[in-house]
């Protein structure tokens, strides 16, 4: 088949990925100077949406990606952040093992909730993720001692290289540089054969089988690196708030975790970014409008689902043409 | 050697027989058919073969080596791959995207690799996307390459699963009913792309009801009528088979 390899597809296109650098690299300027235009306030709210970024994006490998009806995001979300507090505060490991230990937590509970996965699909697989999160619940505040119940955990300062990020633009500067790199390996790896077999899941299991691919192998994977990212959000969450206790990670957590993937758009990471910034500032804004801070809210996003199926990413797709998601590189 | 060999494959679901002591070998590079009566067994046929459901008695035999008890996917791996009869694309994917999962098995990157940006699992991710485009060209679908697959007629997406299916180097590829419902154009290029894997040495097994097609493609048919094989030969032989006649194509 040699003599009819084509020029290859990226260099058919040689003007796309200098356009794609240069905005790359505005946007990474702009991130970086964001804490000169915030007070301390608008800082941590800028915070919370980079963190709930990182938990949507988490949710939807499973949800969007992989098509699972899997609710476990809360119980990630509180095992990471536990895990960072339980490591920080008992054994005093610094910030970033405490984090690594949060990975490689949520990679396993992600492994342990991808095995029913293999049996159970929609509803059954939807209510045992639930009862999950639930049980992480009451083991939080069950926890004795060790997780000091409903009162909660502090969580020590975070330190990196030797810099101790006791304020929240400080902290900024530690979530960014966490959520990009986390985003961005997500990226790599839902726009390679990986997440083509996510997605291939997705659309026709019994047909992804006659291609090679095991269902079951790619729906652990799914699970596992869906564990990890949401548990380091988790993870930065506890760092963000400084003190953690178990009604954080509740029905209401999941939901918001839920409602940020369905808005921004299912199947798309973009989409979990825009979703986490709407969420999460949107009230922050309403709030100057007293008494109908919930019915602009509701409204909102009411009016998304009804008008927008694929959100607000496949909005912008139909826009602009370029921010449409491939699932593969150029 | 027979590619592939089937021997005695008898399938039972709660009492009823779906197939009956079905035996038949299928030689490398060749196009070979089964038809039948609906309810003859013929899906049922293409599911055992390709590890769908299980054998109540029999064996399959693939280059030598036996599939009873493999997984689907396994036996995907091994070099036999299939169609199915409507709806095996992946509808919300593009066309290429379609034929890079087909490429799944041959992509070397390794989950490690991709997550940190190693240049090795960016390459093999490209030599993919070349193996993808030389494929497209191949079968004559380039110009669709980023159509979402469901936009696509049903002719062009019977097109898109082939080429997803022969991604890796199938050497045996059974096609479920893929005439049915294509427009005389879509057929014609269909029998064209069909000779031409033939003659690149992919055997085929085809299951399909217009038999003008079937006899003009086909160097060996097998007749199937209540999950027993009543005839096995050329073209010509089957024409005037007595059993077939009367079982299926009708005299006259």
């Amino acid at each position: 088949m040699s003599e009819l390899t084509e020029v290859t597809r990226q260099q058919a296109r040689p003007g796309v990925r200098l356009q794609r650098c240069a905005v790359a690299a505005l946007l990474a300027l702009a991130l970086l100077l964001v804490p000169l235009v915030t007070n301390d306030y608008t800082q941590y709210v800028v915070n919370s949406i980079l963190v709930y970024a990182l938990a949507a994006v988490g949710f939807n490998v499973v949800l969007g990606y992989l098509g699972q009806l899997a609710f476990a995001n809360a119980a990630f979300f509180g095992i990471g952040a536990y895990t960072v507090a339980l490591l920080m505060h008992y054994a005093a490991l610094p910030f970033p093992l405490a984090l690594g230990g949060s990975a490689v937590t949520g990679a396993l509970v992600g492994l342990v909730v991808g095995l029913p996965a293999l049996r159970l699909k929609g509803y059954y697989l939807a209510i045992v993720t639930l009862v999950f999160g639930e049980l992480m619940r009451w083991a939080y505040v069950h926890g004795g001692d060790i997780t000091k119940g409903s009162g909660g955990l502090p969580v020590p300062e975070a330190a990196m290289f030797g810099v101790v990020a006791d304020t929240d633009k400080a902290k900024y500067y530690v979530i960014l540089a966490v959520v990009a790199a986390v985003i961005w390996s997500t990226n790599r790896i839902l726009r390679s054969r990986v997440g083509r077999a996510f997605v291939a899941i997705r659309e026709n299991e019994l047909a992804c089988a006659s291609l090679g691919i095991s269902p079951g192998r790619y729906k652990v994977i799914a699970f596992v690196w869906s564990g990890l990212v949401v548990a380091v959000a988790g993870g930065l969450f506890a760092i963000l708030l400084g003190r953690i206790s178990p009604e954080s990670f509740n029905l209401h957590q999941l939901l918001l975790h839920f409602a940020i993937v369905m808005i921004g758009g299912i199947g798309s990471l973009v989409g979990s970014i825009m979703g986490a910034v709407l969420l999460t500032a949107a009230p922050e804004i309403l709030r100057n409008f007293p008494g109908l801070e919930e019915i602009i809210f509701s409204l909102l996003l009411i009016a998304v689902l009804l008008f927008l199926p694929r959100g607000l990413a496949g909005l912008a797709a139909r826009l602009v043409p370029a921010l449409k998601e491939r699932l593969y590189r150029e | 050697m027979a590619l592939l060999s089937i021997k005695g494959v008898t399938v039972k679901f709660s009492g009823l027989t779906a197939l009956s002591d079905v035996s038949f070998d299928i030689e490398p590079g060749r196009v070979h058919a089964v038809i039948g009566p609906n309810g003859a067994g013929k899906s049922t046929l293409f599911n055992v073969i390709t590890g769908y459901i299980s054998m109540t008695e029999g064996e399959v035999w693939f280059e030598g080596q036996k599939l009873n008890g493999l997984r689907p996917h396994t036996i995907a791996c091994r070099g036999m791959r299939r169609t199915f009869q409507n709806g095996g694309i992946f509808a919300e994917m593009t066309v290429l995207e379609n034929v890079l999962t087909g490429l799944a098995q041959v992509t070397a990157s390794s989950i490690a690799g991709l997550a940190v940006g190693m240049p090795a699992a960016y390459r093999a991710e490209m030599a993919a996307m070349r193996r993808a485009c030389d494929l497209m060209r191949l079968m004559g679908i380039s110009e669709l390459a980023d159509r979402p697959a469901k936009d696509l007629s049903s002719g062009q997406q019977r097109l898109v699963e082939i080429t997803r299916a022969l991604a890796t180097e199938a050497r045996l590829l059974l096609l479920d009913e893929p005439a049915v419902g294509l427009s005389v154009q879509d057929r014609e290029n269909l029998m064209a792309v069909l000779r031409k894997l033939a003659a690149r040495g992919v055997a085929l097994l085809l299951v399909e009801h217009s038999i003008d097609l079937v006899m003009a493609i086909s160097d060996r048919i097998v007749v199937l009528n209540h999950g027993q094989v009543i005839a096995d030969g050329e073209p010509a032989e089957i024409r005037t088979h007595d059993a077939v006649l009367e079982a299926y194509l009708g005299r006259n």
